[in-house]
């Protein structure tokens, strides 16, 4: 069995690594842009070297001729994964099982359905495939086993053009793969109180920032900062959710996290259901007083 | 069905509750070699080609796509109509095809079992920010 993992970027390619040394098998990666992670243990770094990601329609097409002779193509199940990878599957007619969050055995694997309310163990009954999995059930590999480099260039074909973008802005871990979110609902009110309140604390503990949808949707929060069945999926070590009652959706993207700590004024919100530990007060109190006394 | 019709937009929604696959619009675009625009939150057409706002890791972009293109959905796409009453009963009398389903003989990933994910329980209630932080630190979750 051979693997292929599609890394996006060289912090990718370190999450990738964690799924490749969890399969056991050994793997290869193939990294789109920055400098080639050599430090993974990869059998090699396939690198495209490119300035910045192609649209699916070229990324697909090029990248098909690479796919081909493995066995399992696997990338992270971001957006940019889940955009991509399913392109190159149909164009290559292989199955595709997305977000695993398991692996049971080289056919075998555990994924969530239903925004998460069922787990499924599914089995692939064909030579092939492709696969994205969660970060948060693959645990940061170990490093070490210098990967020869590979440099290709492909050709790229594709009409869809991108007129604009918008880039990460740096600064804050990335939300999917943080060990701390602190994330904000509804009652923030404008965009700079949820920077300075959330975003406070969040630095006070080096931390990820996240918001519900509500936030977003109020232009409180912006959308790539959504946590939840249609947002970001986290599993932090310690998750803080201030003004958040607790909808079913937004659970669904935090109920893995190791320690959940719900802030909110009514007591009777359902986030305390799951939080594993609650306060009964005004965000707007409780969390500049945290931030204050975790700075010292 | 694509072949049929020739549309010069298919529109999807990004992925099936039931499932969560997220993969059938994109596979479809390869199979018909057609540009793609996943999770659009905003599209605005022109003669030839579709301009469309998509959501990605680190917020938004704006892809231009040839008509005939496949587009997926994202949730600020739109706030759906609400539907009045006689509405729904007309549409009762809309003809309605039903196309038979090609099936295959074995399904290439098949599922095994399904199961409850563990269920997390309430926890303790902290009187103050102090008894908060002194929890977080007793569990190593704190410096
Ligand atoms: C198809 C679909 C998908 C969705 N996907 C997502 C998703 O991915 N993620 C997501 O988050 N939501 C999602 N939602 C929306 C979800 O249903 C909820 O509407 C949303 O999560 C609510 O956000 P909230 O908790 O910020 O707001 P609210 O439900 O309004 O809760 C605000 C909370 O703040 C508390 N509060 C008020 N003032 C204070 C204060 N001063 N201090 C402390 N607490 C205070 C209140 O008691 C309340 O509990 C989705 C909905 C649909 C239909």
């Amino acid at each position: 069995m051979n693997l292929l993992l599609i890394a996006f970027d060289a912090e990718d390619a370190v999450t990738c690594a964690a799924f490749g040394q969890a399969s056991n098998h050994s793997f290869d990666i193939l990294q789109l842009t920055g400098s080639p992670a050599t430090h993974l243990g990869a059998g090699k770094v396939i690198s495209l070297d490119l300035p910045s990601l192609p649209p699916a329609d070229y990324f697909a097409a090029a990248l098909k001729l690479i796919a081909e002779p493995y066995d399992r193509v696997a990338a992270v199940s971001s957006m940019r994964g889940k955009d991509a990878l399913p392109r190159l599957a149909g164009l290559l007619d292989w199955p595709m099982i997305s977000d695993i969050t398991e692996i049971v055995d080289e056919k075998t694997f555990v994924r969530p359905i239903l925004a998460g309310s069922i787990l499924t163990k599914v089995q692939l009954n064909h030579p092939k495939a492709f696969l994205t999995f969660r970060p948060a059930g693959f645990p940061a590999p170990n490093l070490g086993g210098e990967s020869q480099v590979e440099s290709v260039n492909p050709e790229w074909i594709g009409s869809s053009k991108r007129l604009s973008e918008s880039l990460s802005e740096g600064g804050r871990p990335d939300l999917a793969t943080a060990k701390v979110v602190v994330s904000g609902g509804r009652p923030l009110k404008d965009a700079e109180t949820f920077e300075k309140i959330v975003g406070g604390l969040a630095d006070a503990l080096g931390g990820a920032v996240g918001a519900t949808r509500a936030a977003v949707d109020s232009g409180i929060a912006a959308n790539e900062l959504q946590v939840g069945q249609t947002g970001k999926i986290v599993a932090p070590d310690l998750y803080i959710a201030a003004g958040i009652s607790g909808s079913t959706q937004h659970m669904a993207g935090i109920k893995d996290s190791k320690i959940i700590v719900a802030i909110n004024t009514d007591g009777d919100a359902p986030i305390f259901d799951i939080a594993d530990y609650g306060l009964v007060a005004d965000l707007f109190d409780a969390l500049p007083e945290l931030t204050q006394k975790l700075q010292k | 069905m694509v072949k049929e019709k020739n549309p010069a937009v298919i529109l999807m929604g990004k992925q099936a509750t039931d499932n969560d696959n997220n993969q059938t619009a994109q596979m479809l675009a390869a199979q018909l070699d057609w540009p793609q625009a996943t999770f659009a939150s905003k599209i605005e057409f022109t003669d030839d080609k579709a301009n469309v706002t998509r959501e990605t890791d680190t917020g938004e972009e704006v892809l231009a796509i040839p008509l005939p293109c496949v587009i997926t959905t994202d949730l600020r796409l739109n706030e759906p109509r609400f539907i009045p009453l006689p509405g729904i009963i007309k549409a009762r009398s809309k003809p309605l095809t039903k196309l038979e389903r090609q099936t295959t003989d074995q399904p290439r990933v098949e599922v095994l079992t399904y199961t409850a994910p563990a269920t997390r329980s309430a926890g303790k209630k902290v009187a103050t920010v102090d008894e908060l932080i002194a929890e977080l630190k007793s569990k190593g979750a704190l410096a």
